[in-house]
């Protein structure tokens, strides 16, 4: 499947983990693209259209709230659909990030199925 | 409060360890050893309710050979300074799982994980602080939370 998601952690051990989940999913990893931040993500947004985002929130620089903000006031980024990938499980924080336009969240720790189907369900992918 | 600490603490540790790293925890964890072997320690910080820190200290074998699942490598070709921010993320990835267990209602925010690299100490007990520790591979995981608040689950709350 070639769609181009946009990884956003601060930690780049967790990028590579995301990647090969997305890989391991059946994605394209190649076309996959980093930022260490909220910030980053914005820049990269400029210049590269993606399909989809995966985002953390805890983050120095601009956190993924921040980033969900931003995201939401922009006319043409607000379609991307974004995924949060996120320790904080607490119902209070989920309700928080849909409500800034989140479109799924997926808690850490995660086996790779739940992140496979949470990126399916929100790309609309359609199995044969 | 601090059994129900202690087993949110067991429950993380193996949860993280099995979803993120392939691993599966001992179900009976290994006596402390009389020298502990030299290893990483991460330190984070956490404010909420409850606030308080986390302690993970990780034998060096166990470090590289859990850093090397989780990369999807090669235990010789994982680097130090990859294993350095695999432990960091796993001492975040287990303590956001305890805090979502006990929290309050109210999210939580956790600090940035600090590592002390090659460090032979292991967490030691301290009052108000509950510790588990297991095995991993050939080497040992240990975990201690300190809370600096005493700690009410979302159940035990809505029982009052």
């Amino acid at each position: 499947m070639s769609y181009r998601i946009l990884i956003v952690d601060d930690s780049r051990a967790m990028r590579l983990f995301v990647r090969r989940v997305v890989e391991l999913s059946g994605f394209d990893a190649s076309s996959c693209i980093e930022a260490s931040n909220g910030a980053e993500a914005l820049s990269v947004l400029e210049s590269e259209w993606v399909d989809a985002i995966l985002t953390d929130i805890n983050m120095p620089v601009m956190d993924g709230e921040e980033f969900l903000r931003r995201l939401s006031a922009n006319d043409l980024l607000r379609s991307i659909p974004a995924i949060v990938i996120s320790t904080d499980g607490t119902g209070s924080r989920m309700e928080r990030l849909l409500s800034l336009g989140a479109r799924g969240y997926v808690v850490k720790p995660f086996a790779p199925e739940d992140l496979r189907l949470e990126l399916e369900r929100t790309l609309e992918v359609v199995h044969d | 409060m601090t059994e129900q600490l202690s087993e949110a603490l067991r429950q993380s540790m193996e949860e993280v360890l099995e979803k993120m790293f392939f691993v599966r925890a001992l179900e009976e964890p290994p006596e402390p050893a009389l020298s502990p072997a030299r290893g990483l320690l991460a330190r984070l910080s956490f404010e909420g309710d409850p606030s308080g820190r986390l302690t993970l200290h990780i034998s060096e074998e166990a470090a590289r050979s859990i850093s090397a699942d989780f990369l999807g490598k090669d235990e010789w070709e994982v680097t130090a300074e990859e294993i350095g921010e695999v432990i960091c993320e796993l001492a975040n990835m287990i303590c956001g799982s305890i805090l979502s267990r006990v929290e309050s209602g109210a999210s939580f925010r956790l600090g940035p994980p600090r590592l002390e690299e090659s460090s032979p100490d292991e967490p030691a007990a301290e009052e108000g602080c509950v510790i588990h520790r297991t095995a991993v591979g050939q080497g040992t995981l240990t975990v201690a939370l300190q809370t600096e608040t005493p700690v009410w689950t979302t159940a035990a709350r809505s029982a009052y």
